[in-house]
Formats: structure tokens, C-alpha cells, sequence
């Protein structure tokens, strides 16, 4: 059993589908989403159902608390989900060269510069003399003499597995410009020179690379068209295209069917024929598999390409391990996030690809507090069943006000094993934060005073080590230590007695472990309330409503706390 | 009082380096330190690797200047760890190449570094690799176990790995602060404090 380690993940409002039904109107009802206006609002439509984090969509809004944005305007929590993305810029992670949007659309989503991956262990790959390689393997009899200027053929190769393009037989005459020799090499003319090393066992190759995808795309395309073209000349889409937004919403009134009427018949036009030649894109698939069987029989299953080197290839189809060519990188983005409801930019990096700074980074640990646990004794390795365990909860204040907390489980864990939660504090206060990341070295040596004075107290009043009910654990500056005490289910699957089955209940699930469902989750649902500057925030965009000084501000959701796995017993 | 100090298990400098006294230093004429980075015991760098072909640019002006290994400001050496300068040849002979690290960089235990640069704000785990050459640029969690290729670049906001090491993954806005180092750097050395909650 591997070790596992406690985790709190939050749960985003946008799980809820009468918020995101309302995310895509501009005005949505305030009454849908706990705002500072108002907020008295969400809690009462919580408050009639149980949060499971088991349950299958519980999956897609649960994030750990970093992964999770803050909309300054909405007042709420934002997930990577919800949150609408767009390009700021786009470059190669290997190069680190910007791409403009423009070339991209016309030269595809890698890298044109000589940036390649190597196709059996996707390592960087390196341009390299074949004269002075270091590989003694490489070095052949005629030109091992030579001198170590680096000249003659250049070669792909990875320092990781020690793989190079020779072994594809791909050999370059220039350093530079690789992207385009390489392309040249696959699909220009020359193509049959490359396979000297190959030999007569790959004529699927040789013949069948010559028409590329594009090539066999671009052509079927032109031939489509036109025939559309000819099917209908009418209709348009023959002049639009099936881009144009006119033409699809055409497309979509034949098919929706509840105006066909009114629309004159268009299906019986002409016959349109279909692709058959190869200038028309047209290509018979070649059954003839012999060739690559004999290949298989002569060179084994070393020959053949495992499932991830076919999947990162550009074209499809490789098949045996010299059909792999080197991958250009895939260019990677920087993008800014804007909220889904108010569209307000929520997350924008700064546009230069070296850059990292942010222009805007609202995120969420700035405002909800983050919940740390810890056991309260030191940790056993599993969870025993029936045994009741406390752990330490502790909550940081990120925020500079006031923070009030009220906190809520079910008194039973959801899903087929029940463990009983029980949180001893469910209400306490956080003092502000004073410095954000730093705060000063007094601050710090009070702060530790106050935790011994604490530890003292805790001591004499209590006498023991017990938690108590209704009291707080442990408290620092701006952090709150509460214990929960957990009685952890059994997980043995005994059907109850048929005695004491009443009459209609359905039959008790009885099927072996699922994955995962012995970690112990606790629903919790946090309520934060603090009374806040309006305006402190890095957002100005208040309106003429928010003019007042002091605001009293309300946060309500979900969070899922993992606390270890129960053992089977 | 300086019997005391003869005592600790760290030997703290004036800009506040905290260096184990069992960390093998070797070569410390190159090695530049920033301040604030803790190097704790068992951990090597390889300061003796420098640069042994001339190097024509302007670098080779200033006395002293042959830097093996440069490192930046909060920077947490774990055990066992080693700094290696990376090595190729150049113009026809033989020459190490500098390692520089950022500021604010982990390296975890038993990890080997030999990268040309490691920028800010980095964290690499536990038993990684870290191949020739290869460039690490700021903001950059690398997970424990992985084997960075020789050459490979790894942009900003990546987490990576695997073997050879790949990106899974990007570092989520709200998780830059994870990096900072300053708390790290405290709970460390003769008199260390706790971490806070």
C-alpha cells in the first residue's frame, strides 16, 4: 500500500448547473450566486443537499486550492474548467522562439526550426556531424581518417537512447534549416534516395509516402468542393463552405427538420460522384500485407513500434520502428483566463515568452483560507476500522480582515462505508494576516510566544491531552487549529441480516471494492464571513454601488478533505 | 560563544549561507554562492570541473572570473545532492562549462545536476537527473525520479516526469508561491525555527 498523503481539494461553483446554465447570459439573477450583495443567498439553497465527493461530476469541479482562480467582480470561486482561455502567445518550449498566430495557421501547430524529438524516447534530439560523432559505431572505415573539422552529413541524434536519423536513413547536407531538408526528404522527390540503408523492404513506403496527408487532404477537399459545388449550386454552400456560420446554420435547419417545409428539396440534386482517382485523393488501401509480415518474421517484434512512438508521430500509421521520423516539438501557449460570467480577465501573463510575470494573477489562495491536516497522534499507515481517530485541521488566513468560519459535515461520510466525522470546532475566528509571504521578525517571535503561552494554557487547563468539544486546538497569528474526530467505517461486506431488511428497501450493494473507495473523504462545507475593503482589492472596476469603505463580505462551498485510507480487515 | 559555533552542524557566512560541515566542497575558488542557500551534508560541488580551454570572449577579462558553479540567493542543496558542470568539447579540446542556478532553487536528495542553467524558482525532486546541458527555466517543478535528457529545454511553468523526463503538466497560477524558499531556509542551520502551519 503506498503512503498517502491528506489532501483538500475545493469544489468550484460551477459544478452547479443552474449557475452554469446562467454563465452564459450576461445578467444572471443575484439571487443564483452568493455575491456581496447578496449574502444570505447560496447557503440556503445548500443547505438541502449533502456535497458527495463521490459521485462521478463530483470529479470534474474538485481542485486543489492553488489550481483554483478568484473573480474579484463575481466574488467567487474560478476552476480551470469554467474559465474561459485565450492565446496570448504561442512558442516552441525547445526553441523558445514565438510563433505568430498567422504562421501558425499555415505552417501547423510544431516548431519549423530545428526542433525535433526523438520518435523512440521523445528526447531532445541534437544536430550532428556524422564525421566527428563520437559514436565509434557511426564511424566507418572510409571516413573515420578524416578530419575532425565537423563537415560532411549532418544527423538528427538523441543523447538519451542513442538513437539518429541514420538509422531511417535520413542524413542532411546543411546544419541549418533541418525542418525544411527533413520535409523535403519525406515528401519532396527525392524521397526514394533516403532508403539506402532500408533496402527493397519497405515498398508501402517508398510508394505511399509520395501522396502525404496534406497533399491527399487538400486534394479531396478541392474535389469535394466542386462537387458540392455542382450538387447545388444554389443552396451557397458550395461558395461558403462549410466554415461560414450562414452556411452551417443552414445545415442545421435541414436536419432540425421543423421548417423543412418551407425550404424547397434539396436532397435530390444531382448525383455527386465520389473520389476514385489519386489526383482526386483517392487511394486504395493496400491489403497486401506480406511484405511487412515477412518484415515482422525476419526482424521481430524490435522492429515494431510501441503504442505511445505511433501516437506522437505527425502522420499516422508507422508501423514497424524505421517508418519513425523525428517529431517537431509541439508549440506550447501562454494564455489568459477571463471569468465566464462577468468576462472580466481573471489570470494574464505578461506576453514575452521569457517573461514570467503576471499582469494579472487573481487566484484563490489569496482569499479562502488553506486547510492543512495533520494526524493528531503520529500517523499509522492505515486507517483502523471502528477506531476512532482526531486529526488536526488547520486554517490560514490569507485575507487582512476578520475572518469568521463555520463549518459543516454530514455526520456520516457519503457512499457504502459510512465513517462518522464529527468536527469538535465548527465556529471559530481567524485574526487577519499581517504580511502577504513575509511578515516581520517581532511578528514572528510574538507569534511564537503566543504559541507557547498557548501550549501552556492548553496544559494546565486541561490536564490532559484531549481535544474538547467547542474549543479551538491551537491558534497563531492568523492560523486556527481545530480537531476532527473521525471514527473510520469497516469495510468488510456483510449483507445485514434479511431479518432486518424492511419490506421495499432496495438490495444492498455488495460488490467487491472499487478503486479508491477505501480513502476516507470528508464533505465539508466552509462558510466565510468578514467585513472588507471594497476597494483594497487589485481589481478597480467597482461600481457606484460598492462605494462604501467597509463591506460585509460572505464565501460559502464545498471542500472534500482526504484523510487516509481505511484498512481491510 | 565561538565554542558554540565550532559545535553546529553548520557553518554560517556573512551573506547567511548555511554549509554543512560534512558537504563536499571541492574546488571552492569557483564556486559562487549568493547568500542564503543552504547546503546541507553529504551534498557535492564539483568546483574543480571549471573551464579549462581559453575562452576568447570578454569573460575571461576579469581575475577570478572562472566560475564553475554560480548560484543565486535561497537556493536548498539537499543531501547527497551533486553539482556537476557540464563538459563537451569545444573548438577541438575538451572544456567544462558553467552551471549557474537561480534564485530560490530545491534540489532534492541524491539528485545530480548537471545542467547549464537552472533558473529561479525551481524545484527538483528527489533522485532526479538532470542531463548535460540541458536548460531549466524559471518556475519549474521536476518530480522525483525523473532523467532530464542531455539538451533538453524545459520552459517556464512546466512540471516534468518521467524517463526520459517529459512535460505532464503546467504550474497553476495560485501555485507560485509554493517556491519561495525563504521559510525553508530559516528552519534550517544551528539554530533553526519551526516551519510555520
Amino acid at each position: 500500500m503506498a503512503s498517502f498523503t491528506p489532501y483538500t481539494y475545493i469544489q468550484c461553483p460551477c459544478h452547479d448547473t443552474t449557475t452554469t446554465t446562467t454563465t452564459t447570459s450576461q445578467s444572471r439573477p443575484a439571487e443564483d450566486a452568493p455575491s456581496p450583495t447578496s449574502p444570505h443567498s447560496s447557503d440556503d439553497d445548500d443547505d438541502d443537499h449533502n456535497f458527495d465527493p463521490r459521485a462521478p461530476r463530483s470529479n470534474y469541479s474538485l481542485y486543489p486550492l492553488e489550481y483554483l482562480l478568484w473573480c474579484d467582480v463575481c466574488h467567487q470561486i474560478r476552476c480551470p474548467r469554467c474559465v474561459a482561455e485565450e492565446l496570448v502567445t504561442i512558442y516552441c518550449p525547445n526553441c523558445l522562439f514565438e510563433v505568430a498566430s498567422s504562421s501558425l495557421k499555415t505552417e501547423g501547430n510544431r516548431c519549423t526550426r530545428s526542433c525535433f524529438q526523438c520518435p523512440i524516447c521523445i528526447g531532445p534530439l541534437a544536430v550532428q556531424s556524422l564525421e566527428s560523432a563520437p559514436e565509434p559505431s557511426l564511424l566507418s572505415a572510409d571516413n573515420a581518417n578524416t578530419a575532425t573539422t565537423p563537415a560532411g552529413p549532418w544527423i538528427l541524434s538523441c543523447s538519451y537512447c542513442n538513437w539518429n536519423s541514420s538509422e531511417i536513413g535520413v542524413k542532411f547536407d546543411k546544419p541549418q534549416g533541418i525542418f525544411a531538408q527533413l520535409q523535403k526528404l519525406r515528401h519532396g522527390e527525392d524521397s526514394h534516395s533516403k532508403h539506402a540503408v532500408g533496402g527493397d523492404t519497405s515498398p508501402t513506403k517508398t510508394d505511399s509516402v509520395a501522396a502525404t496527408m496534406k497533399a491527399r487532404f487538400s486534394a479531396m477537399r478541392s474535389f469535394y468542393s466542386a462537387q458540392n459545388a455542382i450538387a447545388n449550386p444554389s443552396s451557397g454552400l458550395g461558395d461558403y463552405g462549410f466554415s461560414s456560420p450562414g452556411a452551417l446554420s443552414r445545415i442545421m435547419s435541414i436536419y432540425s427538420g421543423n421548417n423543412a417545409g418551407s425550404h424547397k428539396q434539396k436532397s435530390k440534386g444531382t448525383m455527386t460522384r465520389e473520389a476514385d482517382s489519386a489526383s482526386e485523393g483517392f487511394r486504395a488501401l493496400d491489403l497486401d500485407d506480406s511484405s511487412a509480415v515477412s518484415q515482422l518474421r525476419r526482424d521481430g517484434w524490435d522492429s515494431t513500434v510501441i503504442g505511445d512512438q505511433a501516437k506522437s508521430q505527425v502522420e499516422e500509421g508507422a508501423r514497424f520502428a524505421e517508418e519513425l521520423w523525428p517529431i517537431p516539438y509541439l508549440l506550447r501557449t501562454k494564455r489568459s483566463k477571463r471569468c465566464p460570467v462577468c468576462r472580466h480577465i481573471i489570470s494574464k501573463p505578461e506576453s514575452k515568452v521569457a517573461n514570467t510575470r503576471f499582469r494579472m494573477r487573481l487566484v484563490a489562495n489569496t482569499t479562502i483560507p488553506s486547510i492543512s491536516i495533520k494526524p493528531f497522534n503520529p500517523p499509522p499507515a492505515l486507517l483502523k476500522p471502528l477506531q476512532p481517530v482526531q486529526y488536526l485541521l488547520t486554517f490560514r488566513n490569507p485575507l487582512f480582515d476578520e475572518v469568521k468560519v463555520t463549518l459543516a459535515t454530514p455526520a456520516t461520510t457519503p457512499g457504502r462505508f459510512a465513517s462518522r466525522v464529527t468536527v469538535l470546532c465548527p465556529q471559530f475566528q481567524m485574526d487577519p494576516s499581517t504580511e502577504s509571504g513575509m511578515y516581520l521578525v517581532d511578528d514572528a517571535l510574538k507569534d511564537d510566544n503566543k504559541d507557547i503561552q498557548g501550549r501552556r494554557r492548553r496544559g494546565t487547563e486541561g490536564g490532559t491531552h484531549q481535544a474538547e468539544a467547542g474549543k479551538i486546538w491551537e491558534r497563531g497569528h492568523n492560523w486556527v487549529t481545530i480537531v476532527v474526530e473521525v471514527v473510520p467505517a469497516s469495510l468488510s461486506l456483510e449483507a445485514p441480516p434479511a431479518l432486518l431488511r424492511k419490506e421495499g428497501e432496495p438490495e444492498p450493494d455488495l460488490s467487491p471494492l472499487k478503486e479508491d473507495e477505501d480513502v476516507l473523504e470528508i464533505p465539508m462545507f466552509v462558510r466565510l464571513e468578514w467585513e472588507g475593503d471594497v476597494s483594497h482589492d487589485q481589481m478597480s472596476t467597482s461600481t457606484g454601488k460598492e462605494k462604501d469603505a467597509r463591506e460585509k463580505k460572505e464565501l460559502a462551498y464545498w471542500c472534500t478533505i482526504g484523510i487516509g485510507r481505511i484498512s481491510q480487515e | 560563544m565561538s565554542r558554540k559555533q565550532v559545535k553546529g552542524e553548520y557553518i554560517e557566512t556573512d551573506t547567511g549561507n548555511k554549509v554543512a560541515r560534512k558537504a563536499i566542497l571541492i574546488g571552492t575558488q569557483h564556486i559562487m554562492l549568493g547568500g542564503k542557500t543552504v547546503i546541507q551534508a553529504e551534498a557535492m560541488i564539483r568546483g574543480d570541473l571549471a573551464r579549462t580551454a581559453q575562452v576568447p570572449s570578454s569573460s575571461g577579462a576579469a581575475p577570478g572570473s572562472n566560475t564553475a558553479v554560480a548560484i543565486g540567493r535561497y537556493c536548498f542543496l539537499s543531501k547527497g545532492c551533486c553539482l556537476r558542470p557540464p563538459g563537451r568539447i569545444y573548438k577541438g579540446s575538451f572544456t567544462y562549462l558553467p552551471l549557474r542556478l537561480g534564485d530560490h532553487v530545491f534540489i532534492g536528495e541524491g539528485t545530480v545536476v548537471q545542467a547549464a542553467t537552472v533558473g529561479s524558482h525551481v524545484h527538483i525532486g528527489q533522485k532526479v537527473v538532470v542531463g548535460e546541458f540541458a536548460i531549466i527555466k524559471d518556475y519549474v517543478r521536476v518530480l522525483d525520479g525523473s532523467v532530464i535528457p542531455a539538451n533538453m529545454v524545459i520552459p517556464s511553468f512546466s512540471i516534468v516526469a518521467g524517463q526520459p523526463a517529459r512535460i505532464v503538466g503546467e504550474v497553476p497560477e495560485g501555485g507560485h508561491e509554493a517556491f519561495e524558499l525563504r521559510e525553508l531556509y530559516k528552519s534550517v542551520g544551528n539554530n533553526p525555527q519551526p516551519l510555520p502551519v
